[in-house]
């Protein structure tokens, strides 16, 4: 397993000099305490919590797993030590509301933090990482007391929480679910049902767990409209607040999966299980959309940490493994071959897996801030159209980056070859750990039909233009600029072509619904790389203004420059294809008859 | 999981209707004594049974139980001695022999049906036969006759197993710089002294003998690629009897852990002056190793086709048992609580990406099979017909390898989609499809290097001679069917693609002769290029075999076919047009980074 390396320059890169962090964070109410000092500090702080700490743990705890008895799951050999470390340094509550303990820094602070922690040991971060999603939900639809007795805790880190949905029977189809929830006579529920996938949904890390819980009142509506939202604790609070009396709550099982084996996945039996009613009856599934978009960021990092790490195993095997000579002549004559760094075709891979990661950093911490925006900006305005932007990045940064993130971790294993496939090497971990993001809070084809049908057909195309507006003016700015001409001309007519495409699926929408499902995995990857073309092109203007202003640190502005080359030549036309085939129609998939498919 | 069933179906549809080759069998004679469409049949069928009733049930088991090493050996998963016997007992592993040393001299076409059910219902194990078939042409074509009687007979029979031994821990790519060394015995044989790395299925339980075809340098050998020879280095001796004999320090070492292909060991091998032979001439071990080549990397291309069969058959039989959400255009299953998935235009659009690479894909496997077996079987008489057979399998075989087994993860991976969350858990066997097929990608030549061979090697090298022959093929077909109702919507677009893959490919030899390094840096997306483009050569050939029969037909087969063939050409064969693009960028955005500033 490669050692990880937190990118600190690149992160700094990309928040400070691509995105502004400094007037960002100055800008946002109540982030006073993000100065850019704090915020290095912070930052150098935890790269070496996620270096020292959770990387040594990546490798042993997929090999160890977890371990289920009756009694409960037992993570692997020294997570439980790193979960202490993580909740002493205060991490958890870094980014979480002051009312209830928390540090209020920015979220997208806490981003960093998440993707150096899940590049290091992905099973491990997401343990604190599920506690995100239920700390947002209690935050947003608890009520007060709800508040008082579980956030405290779990913004401590003290307790974690997860979110229970998944059934056997329905995943993507959560209408259909059956856990029930009676109530009793004190106020609370009574909760009864099986729910499967439960990622950290047991374990041993803290003396309590709170789930929140998808489930059906008596008489409730069929389908998505008579869900409701319940918070479960593993331990019923205690009247001094600690985790008392065990609830009926067990897991009854874990998944023997391809990767993530560090993480227990869980399958949760509620047996009469007391909970109480988050929000409003009936509004669970609403209630879950509002912090949907973060958690989807969350996911969309695993992507980014795929990425990252293995461009940071591909690149030191290469300049280190010695094979052939290269074309042009022996690079490296006194040893008996040159390190394959020389080849063409491994630098192929190693650009394509550079130009992933850095995109990736760049596309999720500039979603980030749209978050932050939306939480805390000044004005309405401001928040309104920050919401706008987050919805329609949300769905592409998750799938998009989770999709690429994949291919850039099968690549870093490709450059290994052999050594690539054997377990010694960490690679292939890599490989089988970044696999789940694809499938997970809403598969590449969920999010595709998210971002197609909700987010830009139903707003007639708006929210596409609120992001093609940015580009547009990036390119104006930009035109007389000899040295960007070879970025900022390719930009502008994808620019142009998506919105021309988006009109198009849009009449053909209107006339056969199932255009959209026909269309939509290919118009995500389509926005993926054009999101992609938008932030190349900004950083290989900030790297061409860094050079022109004789910065020292040439080598690092250089590589940006050439990465982006790298990306408008040999990845952007990746969209030509998925030009063609988004308009390809949707007989060509309905036409099938079903007996063709099955013999 | 839904349990593997060979397609023998689609496999009688391209080897009889598609190409019909009964018709190519008898027109070779040395391959018409030996088969008849009648045995042909018989052999499919029973081919089907063994390895749909036999080897796929092992599979997840030998997955979950790996191989185990201890100083004495190599223990094979519970069931697969006892299956290996069963392969024994058929003759399966002479399938494709030479009939002089116990070989049923089948042809390649037939041969590769057979590969690929074997690799489809359980990968880690149809790599044994797989290696000792491929020892076997290696000592056929080039062992001395002692050698080949001594050992070819009982390796076709499979009672003793052959592994091929070639990389060592800092040599994989690049095998000119080995270092296992072998020096002459007194009595003609060699003393054999290296360690191997990666040798798959180097030692086990299954065969009472192992026979290794070693990589090794003479002393004073040339340094580099033209210093290499191979040696035969038995497990256990050979008394002159044929019975075995004294144990040869030849060992296992460790086995690896790996991500996939559990249920096979990939064996650290040690040869402590183990007794080997000569294999061929001195020197020229790697020209050897490479008249097998392409036997062998058409059959990792299938193996990248196995896998994805199998995932296709797990995915469609779930996408229409799982009910999750309304088709959009109103409720399909009313009286369900939801619809099967299948009715959602984006779980089609998975199926039918696998259905148009699967079946692309078996036809492009038996087309190329049809070159080899002309290219080894034409008479001496039709000396033009083999020399033009030859030429196109060394341009297509690297395409077989690495555009099969790159389609066939993609293929695994989107099965896996298809599942949703239990694509991902280990019960459902779609995950161990992806780590099964992942290692296809690397071993016997990475696909990179494929790529090199076919644009360096091949496509440049010949100055498009090579690229011409193919070329014609297609353009003959476009010609003679100009005529033909049922291609009119294809022809067009095939023309197109061909012409484009044409432009490309004079694109890159003009800037290969000024720029070394423009050929790496075309290489992998050309290579992709040119098997989308086959492919859809393949898909026509197909329209044209189905078109007749799709009037009437209640089964669903032809007119599948035709409906697939229109998605490929609606869907998957754009992606020429992005290849097409990145390849004309050249090789400048690649190679002006430092090392450094990675």
């Amino acid at each position: 397993m490669p050692d990880y390396k937190a990118p600190l320059r690149d992160i700094k890169f990309v928040m400070s000099e691509l995105l502004n962090s400094d007037s960002h964070y100055a800008n946002l109410e109540g982030a006073e305490d993000a100065t850019p000092d704090m915020i290095d500090a912070i930052i150098q702080e935890g790269a070496k919590f996620a270096e020292q700490v959770l990387s040594p743990l990546n490798q042993s705890g997929d090999r160890e797993g977890c371990t289920w008895s009756e009694s409960g799951v037992k993570t692997p050999a020294g997570f439980k030590e790193a979960y202490s470390k993580f909740v002493e340094g205060g991490w958890p509550s870094l980014a979480a509301d002051p009312s209830h303990g928390g540090q209020g820094l920015p979220s997208s602070l806490g981003i960093v933090m998440s993707e150096m922690n899940g590049t290091a040991n992905w099973s491990w971060g997401m343990y604190p990482g599920l506690s995100h999603g239920a700390i947002n939900t209690l935050e947003e639809h608890g009520t007060e007391e709800q508040k008082q007795t579980y956030l405290t805790k779990m913004i401590s880190g003290e307790w974690t929480g997860t979110m229970c949905l998944t059934e056997a029977h329905c995943g993507s189809d959560l209408g259909t679910l059956r856990t029930k929830a009676e109530p009793n006579m004190d106020g609370s529920y009574s909760i009864t049902g099986t729910k499967i996938f439960i990622s950290a949904g047991e374990h041993d890390l803290t003396d309590n767990i709170v789930h929140i819980v998808l489930a059906r009142l008596p008489g409730a509506p069929e389908g998505t409209k008579g869900i409701s939202l319940f918070v479960v604790p593993k331990c019923l609070p205690a009247q001094d607040g600690s985790a008392g009396e065990r609830n009926a709550l067990s897991c009854g099982s874990i998944e023997h999966k391809m990767g993530i084996h560090a993480n227990a996945t869980c399958l949760m039996n509620f047996d009469g299980a007391k909970g109480w009613l988050i929000g409003a009856e009936n509004k669970g599934l609403n209630a879950m959309f509002t912090f949907m978009n973060v958690a989807r960021i969350g996911t969309a990092i695993q992507g980014l940490g795929a990425a990252e790490l293995g461009l940071q195993g591909s690149v030191a095997y290469a300049k280190d493994r010695l094979a052939m000579r290269a074309l042009s002549g022996a690079k490296n004559p006194d040893s008996y071959a040159d390190p394959i760094i020389v080849h063409p075709d491994v630098r192929r891979m190693l650009l394509t897996q550079k130009a992933i990661a850095e995109g990736a950093r760049a596309l999720i911490y500039m979603t980030a801030q749209k978050a932050d925006i939306v939480q805390s900006g000044k004005t309405e305005e401001e928040r309104k159209a920050a919401d706008e932007l987050l919805g329609f990045l949300t769905p592409i940064a998750k799938a998009f980056l989770t999709e690429i993130g994949y291919e850039s971790a099968s690549l870093g294993m490709q450059v290994f070859g052999g050594h690539g496939y054997v377990s010694e090497w960490g690679m292939e971990q890599n490989v089988r750990d970044a696999r789940i993001g694809m499938i997970y809070e809403g598969t590449t084809g969920i999010q595709a039909l998210d971002l197609l049908g909700r987010k830009v057909l139903m707003t007639q195309g708006e929210s596409l233009k609120g992001f093609t507006k940015l580009v547009h003016t990036f390119c104006k700015e930009n035109t007389d600029n000899e040295q960007m001409k070879p970025f900022v001309e390719p930009l502008a007519a994808i620019n142009k072509e998506w919105g021309e495409l988006t009109m198009k699926l849009g009449v053909s929408a209107m006339k056969n619904r199932e255009e959209i499902g026909a269309a939509s995995v290919d118009y995500l990857m389509y926005s993926g790389y054009a999101v992609f073309a938008y932030l190349w092109a900004q950083m290989a203007k900030v790297a061409q203004d860094k050079l022109a202003q004789g910065s020292t640190e040439e080598l690092f502005y250089n590589a940006k420059l050439q990465t982006a080359r790298f990306y408008f030549t040999r990845m952007l036309p990746r969209t030509k294809a998925h030009a063609v085939t988004m308009l390809a129609g949707a007989d060509t998939l309905l036409d099938m008859p079903e007996e063709a498919f099955i013999i | 999981m839904a349990d593997y069933q060979a397609p023998l179906r689609e496999m009688r549809f391209v080897l009889n209707e598609v190409f019909d080759a009964p018709a190519l069998w008898a027109s070779l004679p040395k391959v018409a004594e030996n088969v008849d469409p009648d045995t042909a049949d018989a052999i499919l069928e029973e081919a089907g049974k063994i390895t749909s009733g036999v080897l796929a049930p092992l599979n997840r088991e030998g997955d979950e139980q790996g191989c185990k090493w201890t100083a004495e050996g190599v223990t094979s998963p519970e069931g697969f001695k006892e299956a290996y016997q069963t392969i024994v007992d058929g003759g399966w592993n002479a399938l494709g022999g030479n009939p002089e040393q116990g070989g049923m001299g089948m042809p390649k076409t037939l041969v590769s049906q057979f590969e690929e059910m074997l690799q489809g219902a359980n990968m880690a194990f149809g790599l044994a036969p797989m290696l000792t078939a491929g020892a076997c042409l290696a000592l056929d074509a080039h062992g001395s006759n002692e050698l080949k009687e001594t050992y070819l007979p009982k390796m076709y029979s499979g009672v003793w197993s052959g592994a091929m031994d070639l990389t060592e821990p800092h040599a994989g790519t690049d095998l000119g710089i080995i270092r296992t060394k072998a020096e002459p015995n007194d009595d003609g044989s060699f003393a054999v002294t290296g360690t191997k790395i990666f040798i798959t299925w180097g030692e086990h339980d299954m065969a009472e003998n192992i026979v290794h075809l070693v990589l090794a340098k003479l002393p004073g050998a040339p340094k580099g690629p033209k210093g290499i020879s191979m040696f035969l280095v038995p497990k256990f001796l050979v008394k002159d009897d044929g019975s075995l004999g004294d144990r040869n320090p030849v060992t296992c070492g460790s086995i690896e852990k790996k991500m996939g292909i559990k249920g096979s060991a990939t064996c650290v091998m040690n040869y402590d002056a183990a007794r080997g032979w000569l294999v061929g001439e001195e020197n020229k071990g790697l020209n050897a190793m490479f008249t097998m080549m392409n036997y062998e990397r058409l059959g990792v291309g299938v193996q990248g086709l196995g896998a994805a069969e199998a995932s296709l058959q797990s995915a469609r039989e779930y996408a229409k048992d799982r009910i999750q959400s309304r088709a959009p255009s109103g409720a399909q299953q009313p009286e369900k609580a939801a619809d099967p998935i299948l009715v959602h235009p984006d779980v089609r659009r998975m199926l039918l990406t696998m259905k148009g690479y699967v079946e692309g894909g078996r036809a492009f496997s038996t087309y190329v099979a049809q070159w080899l077996d002309i290219a080894k079987y034409a008479d001496d008489s039709e000396q033009e017909r083999r020399i033009h057979a030859e030429g196109m399998v060394s341009l297509l075989t690297p395409v077989a390898k690495a555009f099969l087994t790159d389609r066939g993860l993609d293929v695994c991976i989107i099965g896996q989609q298809v599942l949703g969350g239990h694509g991902f858990i280990r019960e459902w066997g779609q995950e161990q499809l992806v780590r099964d097929c992942r290692i296809t990608q690397i071993y016997e030549g990475t696909n990179g290097i494929q790529a090199l061979d076919l644009m360096g090697r091949k496509v440049v090298g010949s100055q498009g001679k090579l690229y011409e022959l193919f070329a014609q093929d297609v353009a003959a077909f476009i010609e003679e069917n100009s005529d033909e109702q049922s291609l009119r919507p294809y022809l067009e677009l095939l023309a197109a693609a061909l012409e484009r893959l044409s432009d490309v490919t004079e694109h890159v030899i003009n800037q290969a002769s000024e720029t070394p390094d423009a050929v790496g840096a075309a290489s992998v997306d050309y290579l992709d290029l040119f098997g989308l483009t086959a492919l859809a050569y393949m898909w026509a050939r197909m329209v044209k075999a189905a078109a007749a029969k799709a009037e009437g037909d209640t089964s669903g087969f032809y007119t599948g076919k035709l409906k697939t063939a229109r998605f490929y050409y609606d869907r998957l064969l754009p992606k020429t047009v992005s290849l097409a693009e990145g390849i004309r960028s050249g090789s400048d955005s690649m190679m002006a980074l430092t090392a450094e500033e990675f």
